[in-house]
């Protein structure tokens, strides 16, 4: 039989005469199982304060009418709360803990019991979804509530957390002792613990940490946020913060004490080992994104001379003093030039009496300290290394590029390079290059040549028509269309680069429309309300309020025809992937030239059109 | 440079100076002269209580309101508050629209522009979380109140009167009268800035050593709130009281107390310092409520989560958004009622949030040491007992239809 704990919440409790002596109140377990058993019960009498007996030695069943206790009132000899013991209503029910298979914070919103026999229970886990609410609430409106649901075909499924998942953030219960098959932050992957910390409080970011040793505080340190990392750093400890500082790979606490201010920085880096101390101070004296400062100065270096066997001993010792370690052996002279790199592979393959020098690797790829650290990211990647030896002019090797420092340098190139894009809508040139001026302009500005074209076009209209004369002001607006056009085709393209024509989980053309046509429909109605709102503020002036109809009947023109251009979206994806099949290349400039012509001929015909009306001239008026 | 070294109760107490608290002072001032002037330093004290409170609670704990909440009344409880706390802010926001749309029209700009628009910005900034940068500049715009304080210096009030009202209380039993008071409170010491007041705190990560600081922080806070709405009335009370404007309808006459000051500019000096403040407290409103709600039912929250990591936070915020702007549309709406309206919904939920706010603040299991004084707990009983008891009053006086 199974049962949630805010059912058993408030039963009364009867003695052996049947007389009610209270009200459940709290449910006391013990922790060192996987299901832990009820083993105490707090009940409140007509006092304020709860009582708390034995589970075992008094209750004798639980049924419909209540909790039925095997002694009479007088004979019951009242206990105190073990050690080992929780409680799940006061330390429980309500609070936050660490799912820490799902990797969540969350709240306990009900607990699970089953009764085994007829007065044994346990717990079976923590409810944190939403029916856990509604059943607190009241159980004939989480039954009504699912009851609809299910009329809508929509299960809603419980939401249980088993004890052995769960990671209390009370501290006071950080003293309780929990079974050994606890699964608690101490064993989680240190990126895990990471992922967590950020989701929670500053308060209890502090907290957790303290209860982390301090190996696995550091690795944790290392995968959070540099910004976070620092914060918590800052809030810690001297001594404690120091010592985590040397656990960690000199190069991760380089990067973060480079981000601590001066006087923190200086007190800890004194705080520490001379070692660590002059490993961390070497990488801050890098520049900033050079090999320099991502290097670690922690590598397996042997001198050519040794044989395959010394090799061996030496990684097995290594691998005892936990170096960060990658898979190759650097073989340096006396004077720490490098002469050669070796592949654990290659230690297997080989017969333990060869010589190191005789089967080292001499084409070498290195880079120096100062090399830009993107670069140093691209030749990992191109040459598939596991690490990249740095080393300076003289040929001395002072540290190594790791493959994982060189993934977080091009997420974080990535990043930019997005932030790039997103800034300057045409960001497609490579600023390597060095155009001339002129053409750079050209190719990446080109809407204002259109838009001188678009004005001469409107002007020439404008006088062969007889139009009224404020028409041509509408040209104001035309750039507004244009970058718009521009940017409909970056997000063209991008898509088309992002997914393949065969794609399988490509997002279906409709959505992609839409999605883009919803976004132009924001901005454009942001712009026109914001034109229409200024024009509002200019009252008076004759000048200008005879110009000022054209001017906003020239944003409306420019804002009908962005949509019209983001409607053709689809259209030009089409045509991308049907050039695509018969194998052409398609120019990205030609596309906006394409775009643009369709903009500018859009414009002109609609303002044309527009200023003719004077209802609208004048509503805009 | 003084701005950035204002501590979290400034900011709260600052940012409480919003549309609804100009509305409801312009009110009173303008249709009781200076007969409610008594309120601000009474206001004071209660606000100086309700927000150490809430500061003390945040450094001792590092939990926010809501949190606490839930962990010692559970579910049905924090339902109900939360439930005040949705009802309460969210007429807050809307009262916040009405300023920014009430304050636009005095440029010009029509409601159906300003409101969307506000509406898109407000939206935008509260779930990209990046109102924080604004928020400097914003708080600088509110601060064009303080030229109240100039007003009430060049209307040449009758000191002696002013100072006799202020000490002397004065209570007149009629709704109108009545109604005003709980505005007054209700704008004073808004539930909402309970909650930015404890999850400023919480976010700085205050330690229990530095209450003393807070409560220096919160008792600056509360009294330059207080003494900038104390000129507010004696302005107004001044000025429109004088010119028998009755009831206040529409930016423009509010804005003729700072005439004194800025003359002619006095309508643009108005409509800056109403817009700039309303925004910044509209910024603030749903996101506080969002957190606050997720906060109590575990759900994930925060403003640098996607919309499929916390469905709910973004919800909750569109949702306040969204009915406020459709609210504030609606033709011929009486823009300062609204205001007024909410402040009268915001004292009547105070006292549900101060009850739980008391109990928590005076339980020994989680404040430690730090646990309410008698007399703290006293003070805060007694000020949700009158709160209650004028409510019930106004009810019923407005019931019986008298003298309304």
């Amino acid at each position: 039989m199974q049962q949630y704990f805010s059912q058993m919440l408030g039963v009364p409790v009867l003695d052996a005469t049947g007389e009610e002596i209270g009200k459940v109140n709290d449910l006391g377990i013990a922790t060192g199982e996987v299901f832990p058993r009820v083993t105490s019960l707090a009940f409140k009498g007509p006092g304020a304060e709860p009582f708390m007996i034995s589970w075992r030695k008094y209750v004798d069943s639980l049924d419909d009418d209540g909790l039925h206790l095997k002694v009479p009132a007088g004979e019951i000899r009242f206990s105190y709360l073990q050690p080992e013991e929780v409680l799940i209503a006061r330390d429980l029910l309500n609070h936050q803990i660490v799912d820490t298979r799902g990797l969540k914070v969350v709240r306990v919103n009900d607990l699970k019991l089953s009764q085994s026999g007829t007065n044994q229970i346990r717990l079976l886990g923590a409810e944190v979804g939403a029916r856990g609410i509604l059943r607190s609430l009241s159980v004939h409106l989480e039954k009504a509530v699912l009851k609809i649901a299910r009329l809508f075909h929509h299960e809603i499924p419980e939401k249980i957390i088993a004890w052995s998942y769960m990671d209390l953030l009370d501290k006071q219960l950080k003293d309780v002792q929990l079974s050994v098959s606890h699964k608690t932050l101490e064993q989680m992957h240190p990126a895990d613990i990471a992922d967590i910390i950020e989701k929670l409080d500053p308060r209890l970011r502090s907290q957790v940490f303290a209860q982390l040793d301090v190996a696995r505080a550091a690795d944790a340190m290392a995968e959070l946020d540099e910004d976070q990392a620092a914060e918590i750093m800052h809030d810690m400890d001297a001594n404690e913060a120091s010592r985590m500082l040397s656990e960690m790979n000199p190069d991760d606490a380089a990067e973060l004490v480079s981000e601590l201010d001066y006087e923190k920085a200086e007190t800890l880096l004194r705080m520490m080992g001379v070692k660590e101390e002059r490993a961390i101070r070497q990488l801050l004296g890098y520049k900033e994104d050079t090999a320099g400062r991502i290097m670690t100065s922690e590598f397996l270096a042997l001198n050519p001379e040794k044989t395959v066997a010394d090799a061996i001993v030496a990684v097995k010792q290594a691998e005892r003093d936990e170096a960060e370690m990658t898979n190759y052996l650097y073989l340096v002279d006396d004077e720490k030039k490098l002469k050669g790199v070796l592949s654990l592979r290659q230690l297997l393959v080989n017969k333990d009496s060869d010589k190191l020098s005789s089967i080292m690797e001499k084409e070498l790829i290195t880079c120096n300290p100062d090399t830009d650290q993107e670069d140093v990211a691209e030749n990992i990647s191109k040459y598939n290394l596991l690490a990249l030896p740095v080393v300076q002019e003289d040929g001395k090797l002072v540290g190594i590029v790791t493959v994982d420092d060189a993934l977080d340098v091009l997420e974080e190139e990535h990043e930019e390079d997005l932030q790039l894009a997103g800034a300057h809508a045409s960001g497609d040139n490579d600023r390597r290059d060095g155009p001339s001026e002129l053409q750079w302009i050209l190719t990446n500005q080109l809407w204002f040549f259109f838009w001188a074209i678009g004005a001469f076009l409107l002007g020439l209209l404008a006088i062969c028509f007889h139009l009224p004369s404020g028409t041509f002001l509408s040209i104001i607006a035309l750039p507004v269309a244009l970058l718009m056009g521009d940017a409909m085709i970056n997000s063209v393209t991008n898509f088309y680069i992002e997914h393949d024509s065969d794609d399988e989980d490509k997002p279906s053309l409709v959505g992609f429309a839409l999605k883009g046509l919803s976004g132009a429909f924001i901005f454009m109605l942001l712009m026109v309300l914001i034109v229409l709102g200024l024009s509002g503020l200019v009252t008076g002036s004759s000048i200008l309020s005879t110009a000022l109809p054209f001017i906003d009947c020239g944003f409306l023109t420019a804002a009908i025809v962005s949509l019209l251009l983001y409607a053709c979206a689809p259209l030009y994806l089409r045509v991308l992937y049907i050039r695509d099949e018969n194998g052409k290349d398609t120019s990205r400039t030609t596309m906006r030239i394409i775009t643009f012509l369709l903009a500018v001929a859009l414009f002109i015909v609609l303002a044309c059109v527009l200023c003719q009306i004077p209802a609208l001239l004048g509503f805009m008026g | 440079m003084v701005l950035a070294a204002m501590g979290p109760g400034l900011v709260a107490a600052l940012a409480g100076t919003d549309a609804g608290g100009i509305a409801t002072y312009s009110n009173a001032g303008s249709l009781f002269g200076l007969q409610q002037l008594w309120t601000c330093p009474v206001m004071c004290f209660f606000l100086i209580v309700a927000q150490e409170t809430a500061a003390r609670m945040g450094c001792v704990t590092g939990k926010g309101l809501a949190g606490l909440i839930r962990e010692q009344f559970g579910v049905r409880l924090s339902v109900v508050a939360m439930l005040a706390v949705l009802v309460s802010n969210s007429f807050v926001t809307l009262s916040e629209f009405a300023g920014i749309a009430s304050g636009m029209e005095l440029f010009g700009v029509p409601a159906y522009i300003s409101v969307p628009i506000a509406g898109i910005v407000v939206w935008l900034l509260t779930i990209s979380g990046s109102y924080k940068r604004i928020e400097k500049v914003l708080l600088a715009i509110a601060c064009i109140f303080v030229t109240y304080i100039i007003a009430g210096f060049l209307v040449q009030p009758n000191w002696g009167q002013a100072a006799f009202f202020t000490i002397v209380p004065h209570i007149e039993p009629t709704p109108v009268y009545l109604s005003l008071l709980v505005a007054n409170i209700g704008t004073t010491i808004a539930p909402w800035m309970l909650f930015l007041q404890q999850a400023n705190v919480v976010e700085k990560n205050v330690g229990p050593e530095e209450v003393p600081y807070q409560r220096i922080d919160t008792a600056t806070g509360a009294i330059i709130a207080s003494a900038i709405s104390w000129f507010i009335l004696l302005a107004t009370g001044s000025t429109l009281y004088q010119h028998n404007v009755g009831e206040v309808h529409e930016a423009a006459q509010a804005a003729l107390a700072l005439a004194p000051v800025a003359g002619n500019a006095a309508s643009a000096l108005f409509g800056l310092g109403l817009v700039g403040a309303s925004l910044l407290a509209a910024c603030v409103l749903p996101g506080i409520t969002s957190s606050a709600i997720c906060e109590a039912f575990g759900w994930e929250s925060g403003a640098n989560t996607s919309l499929k990591e916390a469905p709910a936070y973004h919800f909750i915020i569109s949702a306040i958004v969204i009915f406020s702007i459709i609210l504030v549309l609606i033709p011929g709406i009486d823009l300062f009622a609204v205001m007024m309206v909410a402040q009268v919904v915001n004292g009547v939920l105070l006292p549900v949030l101060m009850i739980y706010m008391v109990r928590i603040a005076s339980n020994k299991r989680v404040m430690g040491k730090y646990k309410n004084s008698m007399f703290w707990t006293g003070i805060t009983w007694f000020a949700i007992v009158a709160i209650i008891i004028l409510t019930i009053i106004m009810f019923v006086l407005q019931a019986m239809g008298y003298g309304g």
